[in-house]
């Protein structure tokens, strides 16, 4: 990997790399049509490859805020094309490191001690990037150790990057300016959280304390002792990430043992601690060969207020769909429905969202679930690229869905692509009040 | 009497009093000594002053060079290394240092000040050494243009200056922005100083040029 010397942090050199982009995108375009004259058969999906290939290039330059966008985009595979996603896929695994020297300083900055004095061994090549700053390996007392080391200034540039990636995410995502808005006044909040490292341990010392009980789950040992407002270490947990994963063709028992721990993981989070980790990409979880899943970054952490939890849940169970009033009562609140809708929006808005629900909470309506089963996933991917064409939504001034909306439906998405890739069936475990009558029937 | 101890003296009012002592006659009543004995080590105050840019500079590439990793850095990495600590060891003197450059011409990297001469002279046998090592590390491109590769040690030490003068108006939290600022100069630097698609292009051009028919 070769080192990359610095991140351009100023606004003009930020810039001018999203102008890069943008040129390079726009040539492609030209290249397409110009290659399409003569040769009919090239399809959209070459050009997009070639647009992502470029995008990506761009967006991995920068770091920080322009690289969670990046990962934000390849979360939400509905609303991207595939080849876009596939590329920025990458940029969860790796983009380049800092300079030794940095490293060393940043350091001696809140230690007082180089990183040499500090552990036994410390690798000054970066093994690789997290969104904000980048991870070494190190050893102290025998116990190999990671620490994530976060990008100088990089909060600082927080807001001006997300404006300039601004542009960019409209033509790529297809929003309106209203959702767009809200978008990105959550994904800035969410990053300056992100950077801020002593949360982060706090949070990973709570949740994983919390998550202790469940089984095949395991979590690295945070050290507060080496750990400071811009550097992070944990206990170096061995295991593949999920492209590596499926590679080694893992059995089907395996693999639903790796998919329970997973959805235990998250069952326990949403309903008891009612915090979650908002960050399922697959960069965050490692698995090894005898089916246990490793959880780490728990740099984003969405609190979920008591209020939208009641409400959004109450939709997932199946007998809140028979209750035409309580239905309209959760849509008001949630702002599915607003104000300015007239009575055919409302009707149409209504029937969307029942959709919506009936196939996010799929899951929720059987005591397993097969997420293998092919065509679930794809049908809501196919289902959000329809919704996010029609120009009903395109037109609305109005942003829809209260903002908690986008880490929790972001969190779904996550698991349940990550579920799909693995295949796995599921005991679908939750609690009470979301169980649906006819379950409680079969149990009896 | 050491210098020394002139040294330390002369600092010691300058921070006290905010401005340089009004006589070098003052000064030696202030501290009990002749004139004469000021006059053996120094002939005037901007004199001090450049002795002690200068004891910086040492301290400082002393200190890089005690780090074990140093001698394992490409030159590119050793520079940053040094511009690192310096920046730190300036960092501990830095009300000195504020007061100091007030009495600058500026902008710095462009007028002569006499308070840097020595410090000017040993920063650039560090850079010639650097240079060196980077041209066998091929860090560096070695140009047919004698006259500009002459130059290279004056691109770094304005470059410093122009560092320099970025920290002391730095306003953000622990100068981070100096550190980002001394990555990208140095980055610039050897990046233009290193292969680049002109060399090639000049190199083609050379090979053209000498088999045409």
């Amino acid at each position: 990997m070769n080192s990359q010397e610095s991140i351009p942090t100023s606004k003009v050199a930020r810039a001018t790399q999203f102008a890069k982009a943008g040129v390079k995108v726009g040539g492609n375009y030209i290249k397409h049509y110009s290659k399409k004259i003569f040769d009919p058969s090239l399809t959209k999906e070459q050009l997009h490859q070639e647009n992502a290939a470029d995008v990506y290039d761009t967006l991995s330059n920068l770091k920080g805020s322009a690289l969670k966008v990046a990962q934000m985009m390849s979360m939400d595979k509905n609303l991207l094309p595939r080849a876009y996603t596939d590329k920025f896929a990458m940029s969860q695994y790796s983009a380049p490191p800092l300079s030794a020297p940095l490293v060393i300083k940043t350091f001696k900055k809140y230690f007082d001690k180089s990183p040499s004095e500090i552990f036994d061994k410390f690798d000054l090549k970066a093994e690789n990037a997290a969104s904000i700053g980048q991870v070494h390996k190190a050893e102290k007392n025998g116990k190999k150790l990671a620490v994530k080391i976060q990008y100088p200034g990089i909060a600082d540039s927080i807001s001006s990057d997300l404006k300039m990636a601004r542009p960019l995410a409209v033509q790529l995502l297809n929003l309106n300016d209203a959702e767009i808005d809200r978008y990105f006044k959550e994904v800035e909040e969410k990053l300056l959280e992100e950077s801020n490292y002593d949360l982060e341990l706090h949070r990973s010392v709570e949740i994983t304390n919390a998550c202790s009980h469940i089984p095949d789950l395991f979590f690295p040992k945070y050290y507060p002792e080496y750990s400071s407002k811009r550097i992070l270490t944990m206990d170096w947990i061995e295991g593949m990430h999920l492209k590596e994963f499926l590679d080694t063709n893992p059995s089907q028992e395996v693999r639903n043992r790796i998919g329970q721990a997973l959805w235990d993981f998250y069952d326990y989070q949403m309903h008891t601690l009612r915090q979650v980790h908002a960050d399922p990409h697959p960069g965050n979880f490692l698995m090894t060969p005898d089916g246990r899943l490793g959880v780490i970054d728990f740099g984003c952490v969405k609190v979920i207020p008591e209020d939208y939890y009641n409400n959004y849940f109450a939709l997932i169970n199946p007998d809140t769909l028979e209750d035409e009033a309580e239905i309209q009562r959760i849509f008001w609140t949630l702002e599915f429905i607003v104000e300015e809708d007239s009575p055919q929006k409302r009707v149409f808005f209504s029937d969307l969202f029942k959709k919506m629900i009936e196939l996010l909470g799929r899951p929720f309506n059987s005591n397993t679930f097969d997420f293998g089963q092919e065509g679930y996933v794809d049908e809501i991917y196919n289902f959000f690229e329809y919704v996010s064409k029609l120009p009903e939504l395109k037109d609305s001034k109005a942003a829809r869905g209260s903002q908690h909306g986008l880490y929790v439906n972001r969190t779904y998405f996550g698991l349940y692509t990550i579920l799909n890739d693995l295949k796995a069936e599921i005991k679908t475990t939750k609690p009470d009040w979301l169980t649906p009558k006819h379950l409680k029937g079969e149990l009896v | 009497m050491t210098q020394e101890k002139i040294r330390q003296a002369y600092t010691e009012y300058v921070l006290e009093n905010g401005k340089q002592p009004e006589s070098v006659y003052a000064f030696c009543k202030k501290l009990k000594i002749k004139e004469e004995a000021f006059y053996e080590e120094y002939s005037a105050f901007p004199q001090i002053e450049s002795e002690i840019w200068k004891a910086i500079f040492i301290e400082a590439r002393a200190a890089t060079e005690r780090e074990e990793v140093y001698q394992n850095y490409s030159v590119r990495e050793k520079l940053l290394a040094f511009l690192y600590t310096w920046i730190e060891t300036l960092k501990k003197n830095r009300s000195y240092i504020l007061k100091s450059y007030e009495g600058f011409q500026k902008p710095i990297y462009t007028k002569r000040n006499v308070q840097l001469v020595d410090f000017k002279a040993s920063f650039y046998d560090y850079v010639n050494e650097l240079l060196m090592e980077a041209r066998e590390t091929r860090e560096v491109e070695q140009r047919p243009i004698p006259q500009l590769m002459q130059r290279y040690p004056d691109l770094f030490w304005a470059k410093t200056l122009f560092i320099l003068d970025f920290w002391i108006n730095d306003t953000s939290k622990a100068f981070e922005k100096t550190d980002t600022m001394i990555e990208k100069t140095v980055n610039t630097a050897f990046d233009l100083l290193g292969r680049s698609p002109l060399d090639s292009l000049f190199d083609l051009g050379k090979f053209i040029f000498q088999n045409r028919k």
